[in-house]
């Protein structure tokens, strides 16, 4: 790794290897992918589907349990944890935002804000002080009593990050957050995500969207389940070019896809 | 504690979403509770009206009849089988039956009671004064037959309260009113306290007169008895009571016990074989309502399950975002606790609704002991169907549940 080490990563990961059985076909999804995240750092994770990357943000995610190799996150090794100690540090440790926002749409936004907290044991007021706080933080201090429903999908996926803030996570990560948004709300999400690395938080961010790697401070190219670039951002010109080398398609066709 | 109590109110919000839906599954809880509740009571209803109208064919008694009671037994090995006023004599020794409080011979009819044009059909028994006593017949006003009007073969009677306002318009007093019995007249002495209906039977449609005044006028010249009425001292020494009026009438008629041509029958015994059919009887509607809180248990699971199914997305989110098993398996749970208890509670009220109705005959008596025996029911019916359910959604794993379209 090119990038200065402070004394505990957020996330290290070493030799990460992901199988699964297809039949009797064993296929590996990620094949040895080692990385380190520092605090502070905001990270792109791009690549195209089949790269490995769905599966690199579940065990970043601690959704899922490699096969084989090490990781810790901000210094504990969540190898051999049961259901219950990968709850509590998804819970603690990480701050999830979905591409299809994954609100519950029977609670009104407050209420999804509150609900880490509440699974993590905070106390009713101080829980609805946080949460109010987080909502404001993202300019939603006015429909903290709106359903889903009731809410746009840019809304609806500020509702989301305000969901993964307030448990003051050492990670978020973020998976294709922009894919269910138009460009407009994209770039505001996105300039929410910005301002959040400025507050110093670390964020992990999959997308396969270049214009969105944009705002990462460092962008990392999976293809075929193994790291084939990992740049520090210096403009879009260097992303598309590592893009078009990894053989992902340029920016104009993405959106023209999308 | 905190996170339990939230969960409550998460549990009720997700009840309340599809609430027809809810209610539906709490009508099959609603009908299994309510029927437990209602076929309980008329167990209970119907054993306790059976009970009654055997206590009130008097508690200490013994009744011999004529007859054997394996039935197999010819007439010719039987010299002298009726029941006539020597057996009474011999039952009334008190050396032979210490136990026997009084016998009382009994002749029975049924006629026509005839007062100024008014008819009315009653039983009529010719006995004596302790036929009253050992029946729990008491007089309230007038006097009863007595030992004399017994000897004197006079024609009076005492009669029962169904009787009087059946034949006497309300006011008039019947004391001392002649009524023509069959064809003969008898002089009314006595009115007797009504015992009650009792279900089988009217033991108020009742006359009362000396076997003497009965076997002159109404059933012809035969000096036999249809039964004779043994009251025991006490209800401890009635079995006692039972061998020695046995042992004496096997003597009094040079035979042996076995092959009595009499058949001697202990009420109590009667109110035993009794109220053990009346509880088979309320076991089997016990049973029946069971049956029915089954189906309302399998409606419960498969509703949640439904719920599972439907809501697994959500339970990858809660998942994701921290919600450990036991929260997920709790949430599933509460959810089908509330709604097995809300039809529960419902149940019961409809339950007790329906027991103030006399259903079929049967005044519905509420066991006390079917309320919470049905509540209790309805909230192990919701941990039990809602356990499979809240596993499985508490065993996804989340990035399945989240994928799960």
């Amino acid at each position: 790794m090119s990038h200065v080490t402070s004394p505990t990563p957020i996330i290290a990961m070493k030799d990460i290897v992901k199988s699964y059985m297809m039949g009797e076909v064993e296929v590996l999804a990620t094949r040895g992918i080692s990385l380190s995240v520092q605090k502070g750092e905001f990270v792109a994770i791009m690549g195209m589907s089949g790269s490995g990357k769905s599966t690199l943000m579940n065990i970043i995610g601690c959704l899922d349990v490699p096969t084989s190799g090490h990781y810790r996150l901000d210094g504990v090794n969540i190898r051999h944890l049961d259901d219950r100690a990968l709850s509590q540090i998804r819970n603690k440790k990480i701050g999830f935002v979905f591409q299809g926002f994954n609100l519950i749409s029977r609670m009104a936004a407050i209420q999804n804000v509150e609900l880490p907290m509440a699974y993590a044991g905070v106390r009713t007021k101080e829980r609805r002080k946080r949460a109010l706080a987080a909502l404001n933080m993202v300019g939603l201090g006015d429909r903290l009593d709106h359903f889903s429903s009731e809410l746009s999908g840019g809304q609806q996926q500020r509702v989301a990050i305000a969901r993964a803030m307030c448990t003051n996570p050492a990670l978020i990560l973020a998976d294709e957050p922009t894919g269910n948004l138009d460009s407009r709300s994209s770039a505001e999400l996105m300039t929410l995500f910005s301002g959040l690395h400025d507050q110093g938080r670390t964020i992990v961010m999959i997308t396969h969207e270049p214009d969105i790697a944009e705002y990462a401070s460092r962008v990392v190219i999976l293809r075929d389940g193994a790291i084939v670039s990992d740049k520090p951002q210096s403009s879009s010109r260097a992303v598309s070019y590592e893009l078009e080398m990894s053989g992902a398609p340029l920016l104009g066709q993405v959106r023209a896809q999308d | 504690m905190s996170a339990i109590f939230g969960n409550f109110f998460m549990a009720v919000r997700g009840i309340g979403s599809n609430w027809l839906r809810t209610f539906l599954t709490m009508l099959g809880v609603l009908i299994g509770v309510a029927s437990v509740i209602v076929l309980l009571a008329i167990g209970t209803g119907s054993s306790q009206s059976i009970e009654k109208s055997i206590q009130s064919l008097g508690s200490n008694t013994l009744t011999v009849f004529s007859g054997s009671r394996s039935g197999s037994s010819s007439g010719t090995q039987i010299r002298n089988s009726t029941l006539n006023i020597a057996s009474v004599t011999a039952l009334s020794s008190s050396v032979n039956d210490p136990d026997v409080k009084s016998v009382s011979p009994v002749v029975t009819t049924s006629l026509s009671a005839t007062y100024d044009g008014t008819s009315y059909t009653t039983s009529v028994i010719g006995s004596t004064s302790s036929y009253l006593t050992a029946e729990n017949y008491t007089v309230s006003a007038g006097r009863s037959i007595s030992h004399s009007d017994v000897v004197n073969h006079a024609q009076v009677i005492d009669i029962g309260s169904s009787v009087a306002s059946a034949l006497f318009a309300t006011g008039s007093d019947p004391l001392g009113k002649q009524v023509q019995l069959g064809s003969s007249d008898f002089t009314i002495v006595g009115l007797l306290a009504s015992k009650g209906s009792s279900g089988l039977s009217n033991e108020d449609a009742v006359v009362i007169a000396p076997y003497t005044a009965v076997q002159d006028q109404l059933t012809g010249e035969s000096q036999s008895f249809s039964e004779l009425l043994v009251q025991g001292k006490s209800s401890s020494t009635l079995s006692l009571a039972e061998s020695e009026v046995e042992s004496t009438l096997a003597s009094l008629n040079d035979t042996t016990v076995s092959s009595l041509p009499f058949t001697v029958i202990d009420s109590a015994s009667l109110l035993t074989a009794a109220t053990s059919s009346s509880k088979t009887f309320t076991a089997l509607l016990g049973w029946m309502a069971a049956v029915s809180l089954l189906v309302g248990a399998i409606g419960v699971m498969n509703i949640m399950l439904v719920t599972v199914t439907e809501r697994t997305r959500e339970i990858g989110i809660r998942k994701a975002i921290g919600a450990r098993k036991v929260i997920i398996l709790t949430q599933f749970l509460i959810e089908s606790m509330v709604i097995s208890f809300l039809g529960g509670i419902c149940g019961v009220f409809a339950g007790i609704l329906v027991s103030r109705f006399k259903i079929d005959g049967v005044k519905p008596v509420l066991a006390s002991y079917s309320i919470p025996l049905a509540l209790g029911v309805a909230i192990s019916v919701g941990i039990v169907a809602g356990f499979y359910p809240a596993y499985r959604a508490a065993s996804l794993r989340p990035i399945d549940a989240l994928r799960y379209e």
